[in-house]
C-alpha cells in the first residue's frame, strides 16, 4: 500500500433508498455507509442476501445513483464513466452474449475498453489461457458449462488490465477446483498489486484471500477491520504439534490444569477440510493444505 | 491459471478516456448485428423468396401490366412488412433483454456511456435493415428483370404474323416502363427510412419498459396511430384553422410523439408509375434524420439516470 497513491475505493456516507410503488415510505438498502480500500489490498465486502452488498456495488459501479453520499474509484466519482476505465467487474451469475464465442466475447469487452486490435488479439490469447478455457475459444457461450461462464467473466473482467477488480460471488456454482483456481487467481491479482473487492457467501473463501472485511447488515457496515483482528479470538492460544507422543501431551496436560486461571478447553487432531481432501481425491491442484482444527 | 504482469496498456486507459467513442459505437453496433444475424433472422429470406415467386405463379392470367404491379405490390408490401418487423422487434427484443438478464452490467461497468450504448444498439439495427433490404431488393430486382423479358417473350409469340422492329421496340419499351427502373431504389430507401423511424420509436419505448412484449406492443401501436396522424391533425386543426399558438402547440406534440409515418408511403406511387421528385426523396431523409435525432435523445434523457 502507497501513501503517494489515493485511496482505491472511498465510500463515504452511502445511502440508497428505493421507492416502495403505491406507497410513500421508502426501502432503505443502504444506510449511511462509509468504507475504504487502499490499492493493492482484498476487501471482503459480506453480508446476509438482502443486506447491501449489491446496491453498493452497483453504486461503486455506476449502476444506480446514491440517494446520499459519495463513492469514488480512485479519486474519481463513480458518476463519472471515466472511472470505470480502471474497473474490471464480475457480476453474480454472469449473462454475457450467448451467440459469441468465447474469444468473441473477449474481443468485444475488449474493443469497449478502448484497446487496439493488435493488443486486443493478443489479450485474447492470454486470457483464455489464464482461465484455462484455450480450448472452448471457438465455442459458443451457449455451450459453456456455469463454471465456464465465471470463467470468462473473470477474463472479460480483466480484458482492460484494471486497477480495481470488483467480484461478485466469484465461485457461485463452480465445483470445488474451479472454486480454488479463483481463489488462486484473486491471490495472483493480489500478488501483481491489484486491488480486489470480493462479495461472497463463501465466508471461508473470505478469509482465505481477504486482507481486511467489512460485513454488512441491513444497509449498515457493522463491522469492519483487518482479518487478523477480527477473527482472532484474544483470550485463547493455539498450539498445533506434530509427531507429539501421548507421554508429551500427558505432561503439557499436567503443566496447563497446574496455572490457576488456565483451562484447556479442547485437544485432539486438526481436521482437513472437505475441500482439501476432495481436491486431494480428485487430482486438483492446492496451493494450500492449509489444516484446521 | 497465472495471472501474467498487469502493466497497464498504453499507460492509463482512463486517462484517455474519450467522451463520445465511434469504435465504442460500432463495437456494439455489430455486436447488435451479429446477435442478430446468429438468431438466423435471414430465414426470412425465404418467406421473401416464396412470396415474390408465389406473386410470379399466381397471376400469370393477367395482364402483364396487372402482373407487373402486383408482384411489385407484394414485393414491396413484403419489404415494408420484414423491415418494420426488424426494426421494432428487434429493437424491442434486444434492449429490455440485456437488461433482464443484466448483460448491460458488463457493458456499462465498462467506460461505455450510456448513450453510446443506445446509439450502439439503435445503429445495428437499422445496419441489419439495410442489409436485409438490399438482399430482398437484388432479388426482387432479379425476379423483375426475367419476368419482363419472360413478358417480353411471350407477347411477342402471341402477336399475330412477323412483328416489325418497331412493334418490338414499342411493345418493349412499354413493358420495360413497368418493369425494373431507378425509380424502384426511391422506394426502398423510403422503405428503409420508414423503418428507421419505427426502430427510434421502439428504442424510446424500450428505455422505459418493464418487458419486450410492453415494448413491441406500445410501439407498434404508435406506428399504426403514425399513419393516421395526419389525417386525424387535418381533420382537427385544418389547415387554414391553425392560427392559435395553443393548437400549433398541440399540432407540434402530436406531430413528434406520433411522427407522420404516412409521407413515407411514395411505394404506391412508384408502382402506379408515378415518380417520385428527388426533393421529396431529401425531405423523408431529413425527416429521419429528425426523428432519429429527437428520439435518441429522448432515450438517452430517460436511460441517463435508469436504475439498473
Amino acid at each position: 500500500m502507497s501513501e503517494d497513491l489515493p485511496t482505491a475505493v472511498q465510500i463515504k456516507n452511502l445511502t440508497k433508498t428505493f421507492p416502495v410503488p403505491f406507497k410513500k415510505e421508502k426501502v432503505v438498502a443502504v444506510d449511511n455507509l462509509s468504507l475504504s480500500v487502499m490499492p493493492g489490498e482484498v476487501y471482503g465486502l459480506i453480508g446476509p442476501n438482502g443486506s447491501g452488498k449489491s446496491t453498493t456495488m452497483k453504486v461503486l459501479l455506476g449502476l444506480i445513483s446514491a440517494t446520499s453520499g459519495s463513492s469514488s474509484v480512485f479519486g474519481m466519482s463513480s458518476t463519472e464513466t471515466a472511472s470505470r476505465g480502471s474497473v474490471g467487474f464480475l457480476p453474480e451469475n454472469p449473462y454475457f452474449y450467448k451467440y459469441l464465442t468465447g474469444a468473441e466475447t473477449i474481443a468485444f469487452y475488449g474493443k469497449l475498453c478502448g484497446l487496439k486490435r493488435k493488443v486486443i488479439k493478443e489479450r485474447t490469447s492470454e486470457l483464455l489461457n489464464l482461465v484455462e478455457l484455450e480450448g472452448a475459444r471457438d465455442r459458443r457461450l451457449a455451450g459453456y458449462s456455469k463454471g465456464m461462464l465465471q470463467r470468462i467473466g473473470l477474463a472479460q473482467a480483466l480484458v482492460g488490465r484494471p486497477k480495481l477488480v470488483v467480484l461478485d460471488e466469484p465461485t457461485a456454482g463452480v465445483d470445488p477446483a474451479g472454486s480454488r483456481k479463483i481463489r488462486d487467481l484473486i491471490m495472483q491479482l493480489k500478488d501483481q498489486g491489484i486491488t480486489v473487492i470480493l462479495s461472497s457467501h463463501l465466508l471461508e473463501q473470505v478469509q482465505e484471500v481477504c486482507d481486511r472485511v467489512g460485513i454488512i447488515f441491513e444497509g449498515k457496515l457493522v463491522r469492519e477491520g483487518s482479518l487478523k483482528t477480527l477473527i482472532e479470538i484474544e483470550d485463547q492460544t493455539e498450539i498445533v504439534l506434530e509427531n507429539a507422543g501421548s507421554d508429551l501431551l500427558k505432561k503439557i496436560t499436567d503443566l496447563i490444569n497446574q496455572e490457576n486461571g488456565v483451562n484447556l478447553i479442547r485437544s485432539g487432531r486438526p481436521r482437513t477440510t472437505l475441500e482439501t481432501l476432495f481436491l486431494k481425491e480428485t487430482g486438483g491442484e492446492s496451493k494450500d493444505v492449509r489444516n484446521e482444527s | 491459471m497465472t495471472v501474467e504482469n498487469n502493466e497497464p496498456i498504453d499507460n492509463e486507459l482512463n486517462s484517455k478516456f474519450k467522451l463520445f467513442s465511434p469504435s465504442r459505437v460500432m463495437a456494439i453496433a455489430m455486436n447488435t448485428f451479429t446477435q442478430l444475424v446468429r438468431m438466423k433472422v435471414f430465414y426470412f429470406l425465404l418467406i421473401f423468396s416464396v412470396l415474390i415467386i408465389g406473386a410470379n405463379v399466381l397471376f400469370l392470367n393477367f395482364t402483364f401490366e396487372q402482373e407487373l404491379k402486383i408482384l411489385q405490390d407484394v414485393s414491396f408490401g413484403a419489404m415494408t412488412l420484414f423491415a418494420s418487423i426488424f426494426s421494432i422487434v428487434g429493437t424491442a427484443l434486444l434492449i429490455p433483454k440485456d437488461i433482464e438478464d443484466r448483460t448491460l452490467y458488463s457493458i456499462l461497468t465498462k467506460p461505455v456511456p450510456r448513450f453510446e450504448y443506445l446509439i450502439g444498439k439503435l445503429l445495428g439495427i437499422l445496419f441489419l435493415v439495410a442489409v436485409s433490404l438490399v438482399l430482398m431488393s437484388i432479388l426482387f430486382f432479379a425476379v423483375l428483370f426475367f419476368r419482363q423479358h419472360g413478358i417480353l417473350a411471350e407477347e411477342i409469340n402471341q402477336m399475330r404474323g412477323q412483328p416489325t422492329a418497331e412493334q418490338i421496340s414499342s411493345l418493349k419499351e412499354n413493358i420495360f416502363a413497368q418493369g425494373l427502373r431507378l425509380e424502384l431504389i426511391n422506394g426502398v430507401v423510403a422503405v428503409f427510412l420508414k423503418a428507421a423511424v419505427a426502430a427510434a420509436i421502439a428504442l424510446v419505448v424500450s428505455t422505459f419498459a418493464s418487458s419486450t412484449l410492453f415494448t413491441i406492443i406500445v410501439s407498434l401501436v404508435i406506428y399504426f396511430i403514425g399513419h393516421a396522424q395526419s389525417m386525424a391533425l387535418d381533420y382537427y386543426f385544418p389547415e387554414g384553422d391553425m392560427h392559435g399558438a395553443f393548437q400549433r402547440f398541440i399540432a407540434g406534440i402530436v406531430a413528434i410523439i406520433f411522427p407522420n409515418l404516412q409521407i413515407f408511403n411514395v411505394v404506391d406511387g412508384i408502382v402506379s408509375g408515378q415518380s417520385v421528385p428527388m426533393s421529396l426523396m431529401f425531405r423523408l431523409t431529413g425527416l429521419t434524420g429528425f426523428y432519429l435525432f429527437i428520439y435518441s435523445f429522448v432515450s438517452w434523457v430517460l436511460f441517463a439516470k435508469k436504475e439498473l
